[in-house]
């Protein structure tokens, strides 16, 4: 043993000492420290005690918490089922509240134009109000007028009636006086004619020269007035025959009429020049009664002549025709036209060319019933031309 | 007065017509036995036999009346009537004989069954040759019946 060796087991000695020392104070400090533990292990008994009496109610408490948790799960799932649907609502709700702002607005714009319209209606009502009331007095105009018409015409009518009457009771007289006319003075003067006539034949010898020119005066002027009576009864039987129309052949007319008429022991035979002839609306038997005076004055005014030339044409314009007789006659003054076709009027003397003077005023009376018109042109001992219209078939 | 075989009764009430007619057909050569009455209730008694006709052979008939349409009481118009309704008589032929050929009376005349209607003519000449005419076809021309 060195001495570094004792000094180090010295050292190691004291550091044993001294570990002994502090292993003690430990020992020492455990025992305080295990009394310590003992009383804290007791204490924590207890406590653990607590601690399970609080743990148990921790535990219900949680129970209790989770039902109350589940619970409210539940709740709350139905909040928000709710929530959602209340969102939905409130979507539908926000479109519907539009809709309605958009209807509020339309309505109101409709509000506004009703009340335009309104003021219309009104202004309107008054204005027919007005006019009901002028309508009312129109009407009431009306009626007046409509009760005076009736009146009026009830009148008219009756004055109709009366003036019918008067007339007919007037044709009635016209008429009894034509046929009175007719047989009255006919028979006399048919005497007249006929006692003359024994006269020159059973007693001629009784008379001389002047005497047998007395009794064919007497003769040949009742003879006279046997014709103009019958010329006056035709020319106002005219007046009173109705007139039938139809169509009017013309040529074929024509053609009858002058057969019948053509002097068949006559020297100076007419010649004919006739033209196409249209067809005219007529009443066939009085139309050929114009032709045959027509023909016959054409023919009898000719007479004087060396020939006896007639030429009958016609000439249609619009709905009219014009028809024209045109011979080399004797002619008239013309100065004298306006007696042409007057009854009994006559152009020429007794002596000259025979004749009543009726024809030609039976022959406008015809062309007048016909609504035409009949004229005439001439100049002495040149001829003359007569001229008449009808409507056109 | 004896009314047999009276050939042509001539009913006129105008004397001045019943001369001049008579003249005409005398003058024509119609002596066949004449009878004239001067009106129509006349005409009616001689056909049935009554007033002065009563002795009357009412089976003897002429063979032609001439009547005139205007006479005073019973006009020719309706003895024509009577004439041509009745049966024994209808077959005599009836010439009525008027002045004139106005009015109505034509149409009725035929209506009625006259034979023929003659308008006197004012011209003596033409009177006579229309009576001469008259005679000449109804008593020689005409054929009545059996």
């Amino acid at each position: 043993m060195t001495k570094n060796d004792s000094d180090k087991l010295i050292i190691a000695n004291k550091e044993i000492a001294f570990q002994n020392e502090e292993k003690e104070n430990r020992a020492a400090e455990l025992n305080i420290a295990n009394k310590e533990l003992l009383y804290q292990t007791s204490e924590k008994k207890n406590r653990a005690a607590e601690l399970v009496i609080a743990n148990k109610e921790l535990i219900f408490q949680n129970s209790e918490k989770e039902d109350r948790a589940a619970e409210l799960v539940i709740a709350n799932k139905e909040l928000a089922f709710q929530n959602e649907e209340k969102e939905k609502r409130a979507q539908e709700l926000i479109i519907a509240n539009r809709e309605l702002i958009f209807q509020n607005e339309e309505k109101e714009k409709r509000a506004s134009e009703l009340v335009l319209a309104n003021k219309e209606l009104a202004f309107q009502n008054k204005e027919k109000e007005k006019r009901a009331v002028e309508l009312l007095t129109a009407n009431r105009e009306l009626k007046k007028a409509e009760d005076d018409i009736r009146v009026l015409n009830e009148e008219l009518e009756q004055k109709v009636t009366e003036r019918t009457a008067q007339l007919l009771a007037a044709n009635k007289e016209l008429e009894s006086f034509s046929y009175s006319v007719s047989h009255d003075l006919r028979a006399p003067i048919r005497a007249i004619n006929g006692y003359t006539k024994i006269l020159v034949e059973d007693y001629g010898e009784s008379f001389d020269a002047d005497g047998e020119l007395v009794l064919q005066s007497i003769i040949h002027n009742s003879k006279k007035m046997g014709e103009l009576i019958d010329d006056l009864l035709a020319f106002s039987k005219l007046g009173r025959k109705e007139v039938t129309f139809s169509t009017v052949n013309m040529d074929e007319l024509l053609g009858e009429v002058i057969a019948e008429i053509l002097p068949t022991e006559n020297e100076n035979i007419p010649k004919f020049d006739i033209k196409l002839l249209p067809s005219a609306k007529g009443d066939k038997s009085l139309i050929k009664q114009v032709w045959i005076n027509l023909i016959s004055n054409a023919i009898k005014y000719s007479s004087h002549k060396k020939e006896t030339r007639i030429e009958i044409g016609a000439s249609l314009k619009g709905n009219q025709v014009t028809y024209y007789i045109k011979d080399e006659g004797a002619g008239f003054d013309m100065q004298y036209y306006d007696k042409l076709f007057g009854v009994f009027q006559r152009l020429h003397s007794q002596e000259e060319f025979e004749g009543t003077g009726i024809g030609l005023a039976i022959v406008q009376k015809i062309i007048h019933r016909h609504n035409g018109t009949i004229w005439a042109e001439s100049k002495l001992t040149e001829g003359t031309c007569f001229h008449f219209s009808l409507h056109k078939a | 007065m004896n009314y047999d075989n009276i050939e042509i009764l001539f009913v006129e009430d105008s004397t001045d017509d019943a001369i001049l007619t008579i003249r005409a057909l005398k003058k024509s050569g119609f002596t066949n036995k004449l009878h004239h009455l001067t009106d129509g209730a006349e005409a009616l008694d001689f056909f049935y036999c009554k007033g002065i006709y009563s002795s009357r052979n009412s089976a003897d008939l002429p063979k032609l009346i001439l009547l005139d349409v205007k006479m005073p009481k019973v006009s020719g118009i309706q003895v024509l009537e009577k004439l041509k309704s009745d049966p024994q008589l209808r077959s005599i032929p009836v010439v009525m004989l008027t002045s004139s050929n106005e009015g109505p009376d034509v149409e009725k005349c035929f209506a009625l069954g006259a034979n023929s209607y003659i308008v006197k003519p004012v011209d003596s000449d033409n009177f006579f040759n229309a009576i001469k005419e008259i005679g000449l076809y109804w008593m020689i021309l005409n054929q009545p019946p059996s």
